[in-house]
């Protein structure tokens, strides 16, 4: 079980590391010359960062074996802070 | 992640609060604070989008990608850390704790490099709306690593009496994540963003 749990938590970190990875190199490319927005990548970086930030409270706050309650706010605080800010930054 | 036959078994098998009811409201409100303090950020870059999108030119986004790698692997010594925890091996639950109490000690010796290079190169607090954000942000956030650190060095020496409670190591395991979590996402909206 725990050896099992052990490799869950190495997957759980692989993913998220390399996704931020992902996101520096996207940002990375847009640092040089004009400073210009690019809804296409800001849509990338900001799936990037709910899917870490989903990953860290299922997988290592353990929430996917938490009590209903814990699951459902814990995905509202994502939805609506992901859903705002997407609005915000669309509109 | 993928879920296999075994793992949904396992999920339903037990269901359970980890660590400390109370630590969960105290971590559910801070995450609420946050998602406020993001939202006021993102309404100013909404209504200053030149001046925000100039001004984030000027943070250095390699060092903020590597205190995001820094504090995931903390994230990770600190869940490997519960498990053994559970498991009964005290010893090495502590020494794994102390590991993601190093990589939190590194995080913020980063910050304190990034923070000096900024204010050297006059990118201050008073300059603009995302200098003022950039350094409120990132100061509450550091508030919350050195809160986190106490807390980890806490659990660390619950696991060196003689009946360690594996909550207590769980409860701290909480907040560190959290502190992660908030991180993930000022890196986002602060930094990668354009």
């Amino acid at each position: 079980m725990s050896e099992r749990a052990t490799r869950r938590i190495n997957r759980v970190w692989i993913v998220a590391s390399g996704l931020t990875v992902v996101s520096w190199a996207l940002a990375k490319t847009r640092s040089s010359g004009s400073a210009t927005t690019s809804a296409t990548e800001a849509l990338a970086v900001l799936a990037f960062g709910a899917i870490k930030a989903r990953l860290v409270i299922q997988e290592f706050m353990e929430v996917r074996t938490a009590p209903p309650w814990l699951r459902r706010l814990t995905d509202a605080w994502l939805a609506v802070l992901w859903m705002t800010v997407l609005t915000l930054y669309l509109s | 992640m993928l879920q296999t036959p075994d793992d949904l078994e396992t999920a339903r098998d037990h269901v359970r609060l980890p660590g400390d009811r109370d630590m969960w409201i105290f971590v559910l409100g801070d995450l609420a604070f946050f998602a406020v303090y993001f939202i006021i950020f993102m309404v100013y870059r909404h209504n200053e989008p030149t001046l925000f999108l100039t001004s984030q030119r000027h943070l250095n986004l390699t060092t903020g990608a590597i205190n995001t790698l820094v504090l995931l692997a903390s994230s990770r010594f600190v869940a490997v850390a519960v498990q053994a925890a559970r498991r009964g091996d005290h010893r090495s639950a502590a020494r794994t704790l102390s590991y993601g109490a190093v990589c939190g000690t590194v995080f913020i010796a980063i910050k304190a490099f990034e923070w000096s290079a900024e204010i050297h190169r006059g990118f201050t607090l008073p300059r603009n709306d995302f200098f003022m954000f950039y350094y409120m942000l990132t100061g509450v956030h550091l508030f919350h690593v050195l809160l986190g650190l106490g807390i980890l060095g806490f659990a660390v020496h619950e696991l060196r009496q003689e009946s360690p409670r594996a909550w207590i190591v769980e409860a701290a395991a909480t907040y560190w994540h959290m502190v992660d979590v908030v991180w993930i996402v000022l890196f986002t909206l602060v930094y990668v963003m354009r």
